[in-house]
């Protein structure tokens, strides 16, 4: 095997491990603040009399926040870098971690602001503002971001390292940002909405519309917190986000490395292939094995 | 340098984005709560975050080709589409083992591609869930037509900016030119307006190809032209005062 291309792919794992984690992290945090989707039903609660004790913040939705995050943190980054003039492995190390601090220290204010915002905007309701919660939440969910983020930043670097990516490192990072955001808002959400907000009503079958806002609050034991659903997510939703975002930028990347010119192209024709077979085998096994909701009725 | 076929090629790929916008399934909100077919995220956010991708992908095919137009676009389009078809598998994957529900369609009572039946599947109180073959497929169709859109925008944005000799200037230890830089930043900016037109003349969600809303689509080709000729002449306007813009 080229040599070059050795130093690439070894790069380029480097780059879908970060992706990886980037995505666990994304989707943990997403759960603890309840942003993007499954917010929409958080909100809801106090309005149809449910009071509950979750996180509310919706900065933006995912897509939205994570490319501004990452670009902040890549601007920090720069900074940094053009202050210490270190760009040897240690110096760019702590530049990302700054970069990534710093936005981390800019959630926490949004989410601060959001959660106070929001749920003031509910009083109307009877819905309270606990301190409580917003003590023990909000640094877990800036943990979590800075972890993405970090992750994020740490990944883009690589790849203008390795000239993967004419594009600046602001830009790039902050297009993996949108794409972070939209794995996590597509993936991750799905099992923090349709199970763990409605783990009271019956497995297999998507929320009926009636029942919207009806969030289960209380837990295991005592009520219910945005945590305890990080906890629920970890198991599956968390993960399976990293592994989306994951493959997302580790394939984009190998069939630019692997093959060169228009066999990367055909290569990438092919992996699409693949995925459109494995998803029509997918959906023959759900069909399968949960089978249908109604009678078929002669017409 | 500017030229009046580069900004045809502006107006065209924002056309093709906002086209591609509407065969991508959206869910939106509902879909994380398996309530509607489609991807769980916004329509912009979908669109942008799969056709974006392609411009990295772009961005990489235009460097290393040395501004080959047929490659840069095919690998825009492709790079699209492949990124589109991950997320789509993946969330299908959270749809079947960790909601247990079966990926149903609530628009059509056949699928289209698969002829397989489509109502019996779809639970009580919820317009479908999951992405079904057809939406699959509708999906990768837009996810490449925006691809092919942004790379369009982007290699003409780069082609134009290329011939100024001061942007060909690169800043420090970094290899890229400046002129991709900005051709990367507004060829995102044009790609955001012609999303977030399609967005709303599709107004929440879509399933794809196969779905009523489909119907929609000339009103958002004759937006696109419009925000696109707008955009993309201020974006290519911007060369003409430096030396060397016309």
């Amino acid at each position: 095997m080229d040599p070059q291309m050795m130093v690439e792919l070894g790069a380029l794992t480097l780059v879908g491990a970060a992706a990886l984690i980037a995505g666990v992290a994304e989707d943990l945090e997403s759960d603890v603040g309840s942003q993007s989707n499954p917010n929409s039903q958080v909100q809801l609660a106090p309005q149809m009399g449910y009071l509950h004790r979750l996180y509310n913040k919706a900065i933006s939705g995912e897509p939205a926040s994570y490319p501004f995050y990452a670009a902040i943190g890549a601007s920090t980054a720069l900074s940094v870098l053009s202050v210490t003039g270190n760009s040897g492995l240690i110096g760019v190390f702590f530049a990302l971690v700054a970069g990534a601090f710093v936005t981390s220290l800019i959630h926490g204010v949004y989410a601060t602001t959001s959660y106070m915002g929001r749920v003031a905007s509910q009083s109307r309701f009877g819905q309270p503002i606990y301190l409580d919660v917003l003590r023990t939440h909000t640094p877990v969910l800036m943990a979590h971001g800075f972890v993405a983020n970090f992750s994020v930043l740490l990944l883009s670097w690589v790849l203008i390292a390795q000239h993967f990516s004419p594009f600046p490192f602001v830009v790039l990072a902050f297009i993996w940002g949108i794409a972070l955001g939209g794995v996590g808002s597509a993936v991750g959400d799905v099992h923090l909405g349709t199970d763990r907000y409605y783990q009271d009503r019956p497995y297999g079958s998507g929320v009926n519309a009636a029942h919207s806002g009806s969030v289960v609050r209380k837990a295991e034991s005592g009520l219910r917190n945005s945590i305890d659903c990080a906890w629920f997510c970890s198991k599956f939703g968390g993960p399976l986000t990293g592994l989306g975002f994951g493959l997302v930028v580790y394939l984009h990347f190998w069939k630019e490395v692997v093959v060169t010119s228009w066999w990367s192209a055909l290569a990438g024709v092919i992996i699409v292939a693949i995925f459109v077979i494995m998803n029509t085998y997918l959906e023959r096994y759900s069909r399968q094995r949960y089978g249908t909701y109604k009678e078929e009725v002669e017409e | 340098m500017f030229s009046l076929l580069y900004w045809v090629w502006i107006i065209l790929g924002g056309i093709l984005i906002g086209a591609g916008v509407h065969f991508i399934p959206v869910g939106g909100a509902p879909a994380a709560m398996s309530q509607a077919t489609g991807v769980g995220t916004g329509t912009t956010m979908l669109a942008a975050a799969s056709g974006l991708t392609g411009l990295i992908g772009a961005g990489s095919a235009y460097a290393s080709s040395g501004g080959n137009f047929g490659y840069t676009i095919v690998m825009g389009g492709v790079s699209a589409a492949l990124m589109i078809s991950i997320l789509a598998f993946i969330a299908n994957v959270m749809y079947v083992y960790g909601a247990g529900v079966p990926l149903a369609s609530a628009k059509v009572k056949y699928d289209p591609i698969t002829k397989w039946r489509q109502d019996l599947y779809v639970s009580r109180g919820t317009e479908g869930h999951g992405t079904p073959t057809v939406s699959f497929i509708s999906g990768i169709i837009g996810a490449f037509l925006a691809g092919v859109g942004g790379a369009l925008v982007y290699f003409a944005l780069a082609a134009s900016y290329a011939g100024i000799s001061g942007f060909n200037a690169t800043f420090g230890g970094y290899p890229a030119p400046y002129y991709v830089s900005l051709a990367a930043a507004f060829a995102i900016g044009i790609f955001f307006l012609n999303c977030v037109m399609a967005s709303y003349n599709i107004g929440g969600t879509i399933e794809g190809f196969h779905d009523p809303k489909f119907r929609r689509l000339p009103k958002s080709i004759a937006a696109s032209l419009v925000v696109s000729a707008v955009g993309g002449l201020f974006a290519l306007l911007i060369v003409v005062m430096l030396p060397g813009g016309i």
